[in-house]
């Protein structure tokens, strides 16, 4: 903290916050200078969100000054924040679905007059949209024609508009491929030079490490770290995170049990999204499709799972022909799908961890046609034990776990013989912490020791080299690369970005 | 690009439904002549104005609260109290009854409003509350009796014909839809209640004053409602102490036809102003028809029927389905045609 020179653009004082017994942030200090680029890790539950709440104005600090300018902040909400000169992008996606990007834009400005200006409203957004790479939106789209990853660079957008003093960035780039991330950092650059201080949550250390000059660390609701990041490693920096030493994942060491299980793929497609893939997948491994939003890896898996009824192709499990299109007869053969959107389309995010393990087994429950009672339980247990779900909490929502246990939970659903021998994961650690990143992987690998065959779809790089055995790589709804026997970050990044005319 | 964008969009199935349904009820209207033995008459189209000047006030201000996703059932009781504040307040001056109903009515809605936003309640279940409780007060404010306007002057002046189709009241009504669909249009207020509707959390964290404006809404509401019951009490030169569930059913279809989502989020003011219509001439058709009440209610709730399954987003999507597998299939004729999955 001694680096800051004159006045920090953001200072916090000892801030603290509970909630019942539960000491969400304790006593956190911290400084942040105008045009620095600041990132704050750790594990879900560390306090990250908390802190963050309070800077946005959404939740009041117990004890403890927050100084904007040298000046103290109080707020009664996220206008006040605004008005102080703070622009947060949330960590859910908070455009209005039902405007246009435009109108989103311009929503809820403070200061924006009374009357619309639509034209004016137009121009601006179009320069905006242009500073994080979307020049090709036209700003009077509606929202919910957009895809997931756009809405976020939209968001964005509309956070650089606020011509912030303090931008506070959670978890931006969660949706977000290799090069959208790239169009991300480059806008923050930008307004950190202008002088504007960011802070940026992410739960990819690479990327922390490669946009950020200062990190700051919390676990248990402490600041256990801050440091510059030329004194930092990505190893130190997991262990402050995780408050122990990650025990390296064996790379690659499955040791796949005899599997007859093979799902045949014959020139799968979807008009205008997905040309003839075909692939043999085996029981026993895991296979990693990569590509950004959009290549065609999400749709291979939704198409597998029957969820796209203009689905063409063949497609065999076993001898069995799977009927395209139909999500309830696929699934009743034997295949599990896991939605990158575990929120919408995974859990039933007000229901208990319980009824959430063991709604895909009700049948192997049932007493009598009656579910509940001992043989749930018991079920519910062994299933949450196999997903490293902690038991003890089975009777709570699913919804108040960390997406970490939320995504083992889910998984959950489909281990221990349930009958699935297909397993598609989309996004397998979407908005999931270092800790629970690695479980993850583990449980993915075991359901592929059971025998099962494991597809995942991913756009992070990092996670493709480490959990895929074999890698196949898309762009444009084709088939690039295939890759069974290891690859590097540089090729797999080629294939996905590479361009015509363009030199490799 | 984007002025073909737009043009685009109002192409769009569900954009044309609320033009489409007011054009065939509207040629229904006009076609009576052919089918039944009667001729159109300035009269009619000012009976229909009548009838929208008593509806269309009751569907804006439940179109309103449709549009950020919420429902007010308890138009219904502000619509009886403020019939019967007018008429008690309004004995000397007409203007000063209207007033009074319109402000007690809007005080009610926003205290309604503030309670809805700050528990952060479902306004469904509150205002069914609020309308009983309405019902009961407005019997109490009359003594359990159906009050007699006993100012003539007020309204005899309510209900003259102004420039052969219209009167006051309708001119009232049209005048006021001009007012929201301005305000709505041309500020802050239109994006900002399709904010509340589409996704109020994500309008809550883009700065929108979410609880200011739901008060605001329900005061509105309220305010809209009491004027409806006002001008419809001194047409009727006398105030009914239970409207019943008729007016909320047919503003409801009123939002409806004029292409609002029940899920909020969608819709716009001109839209609300054709549905309203639409329902209006339609009751004026079975008027002049002479069709028996359960025919007219068949005939209604097939329209709306229609309406409802043309304007789903899923019936479209699956269309879209279709023509995107036949066109496939034409462009891929040497490949295996898979076999109906489905029936």
């Amino acid at each position: 903290m001694t680096e800051v020179v004159g006045t920090p653009r953001l200072e916090l004082c000892s801030l603290t916050k509970s909630f019942g017994a539960v000491r969400a942030v304790r006593g956190v200090s911290l400084a942040i200078a105008p045009g620095e680029i600041h990132g704050l890790c750790g594990h879900n539950g560390a306090g990250k969100s908390t802190l963050i709440n309070m800077l946005a104005g959404n939740v009041a600090a117990d004890a403890g000054e927050i100084l904007l300018d040298g000046e103290p902040l109080s707020f009664a909400g996220p206008r006040d924040a605004q008005r102080a000169g703070i622009a947060t992008v949330d960590q859910e996606l908070s455009l209005v679905p039902t405007l246009t990007v435009a109108e989103n834009i311009v929503l809820g400005q403070v200061g924006a007059g009374f009357l619309r200006h639509a034209r004016h409203a137009r121009r601006r957004a179009a320069e905006l949209l242009a500073e994080v790479g979307l020049e090709d939106v036209d700003p009077d789209t509606a929202v919910d024609e957009l895809s997931i990853g756009t809405r976020q660079l939209v968001e964005i957008a509309r956070a650089l508009g606020r011509e912030a003093r303090l931008l506070i960035l959670d978890e931006p780039t969660a949706t977000l491929t290799e090069v959208e991330i790239e169009r991300v950092f480059r806008a923050v650059r930008g307004v950190a030079a202008q002088g504007c201080a960011v802070i940026f949550v992410s739960h990819r250390l690479g990327e922390v490490l490669g946009l950020c000059d200062r990190v700051t660390v919390m676990r248990d609701g402490e600041r256990v770290l801050d440091a510059h990041v030329g004194e930092l490693s990505p190893d130190a920096l997991v262990e402050a995170i995780l408050g122990e030493h990650l025990q390296p994942a064996p790379h690659r060491a499955l040791d796949p049990r005899e599997s007859t299980t093979a799902l045949t793929v014959e020139s799968l497609a979807i008009p205008g999204r997905l040309q003839g893939f075909s692939a043999t997948l085996l029981g026993g491994r895991v296979y990693g499709l990569a590509g950004q939003v959009g290549a065609g890896a999400s749709d291979v898996l939704r198409a597998l799972a029957g969820l796209v009824p203009a689905a063409t192709g063949r497609v065999r499990l076993g001898e069995r022909r799977l009927p395209l299109g139909n999500a309830a007869a696929i699934s009743a053969c034997g295949v599990g799908f896991v939605s990158g959107d575990r929120k919408a389309e995974g859990l039933f995010i007000s229901r208990s961890i319980l009824e959430n393990l063991t709604v895909a087994q009700l049948g192997r429950i049932a007493r009598g046609g009656r579910i509940g009672g001992a043989a749930e339980r018991r079920r519910g247990c062994e299933l949450a034990e196999a997903a490293h779900v902690p038991t003890e909490r089975l009777g709570e929502p699913v919804g108040v776990l960390s997406g970490g246990n939320q995504q083992k939970a889910l998984l959950g659903r489909y281990l221990l013989h349930s009958g699935v021998e297909v397993l598609l994961v989309d996004e397998p650690t979407r908005g999931v912490d270092v800790g629970g990143r690695a479980a993850i992987h583990e449980l993915l690998r075991e359901a592929a020791r059971q025998g099962q065959v494991v597809v995942f779809a991913s756009s992070e790089l990092d996670e493709l080299l480490e959990l895929g055995e074999t890698i196949v790589t898309m762009r444009s709804g084709r088939v690039i690369g295939t890759y069974a026997e290891g690859t590097t970050r540089e090729e797999l990044l080629s294939d996905l970005t590479h361009r015509e005319g363009a030199a490799a | 690009m984007s002025g073909r964008r737009r043009l685009g969009r109002w192409l769009r199935p569900e954009a044309m439904v609320r033009v489409l349904s007011f054009a065939v009820v509207l040629a229904a209207y006009l076609l009576t002549p052919v089918y039944h033995d009667h001729s159109l008459s300035d009269f009619d189209v000012f009976n229909t104005l009548q009838g929208f000047a008593s509806l269309g006030l009751i569907a804006l201000a439940l179109g309103l609260t449709i549009i950020a996703a919420e429902f007010d059932v308890s138009v219904l009781g502000m619509q009886a109290l403020g019939g019967v504040l007018a008429v008690k307040a309004g004995a000397d001056s007409g203007l000063l009854g209207v007033l009074a109903a319109t402000a007690a009515c809007a005080f009610l809605g926003a205290v309604q409003g503030g309670v809805i936003a700050k528990l952060r309640i479902q306004s469904m279940s509150v205002t069914i509350g609020t309308y009983i409780a309405l019902l009961g007060l407005t019997n109490v404010i009359a003594g359990n009796e159906t009050l007699t306007f006993t100012n003539t002057g007020a309204a005899i002046w309510i209900n003259q014909t102004v420039a052969s189709f219209f009167s006051p009241r309708s001119l009232i009504a049209l005048g006021v839809f001009a007012l929201v669909m301005l305000v709505v249009g041309a500020t802050r207020i239109g994006p900002e209640l399709r904010a509340l509707g589409g996704d109020r959390r994500a309008g809550r964290v883009a700065g929108v004053p979410v609880d200011r404006r739901l008060t605001a809404l329900f005061a509105v509401s309220g305010a809209l409602a009491g004027l409806a019951g006002a001008m419809l009490a001194y047409s009727n030169a006398s105030a009914s102490l239970n409207p019943g569930l008729g007016p909320l059913v047919l503003a409801a279809a009123a939002a409806v036809l004029g292409g609002l989502s029940l899920r909020g989020g969608r819709g716009a003011i001109w839209g609300l102003l054709l549905g309203a219509l639409a329902v209006a001439l339609l009751e004026q058709v079975f008027t002049v028809t002479a069709l028996p009440a359960s025919s007219a209610q068949i005939v209604f709730g097939s329209l709306l029927l229609v309406v409802v399954v043309v304007d789903a987003p899923d019936l479209r999507s699956s269309l879209a389905r279709l023509q995107a597998r036949r066109a496939s299939m034409r462009q891929l004729p040497h490949e295996i045609k898979p076999k109906a999955q489905r029936s």
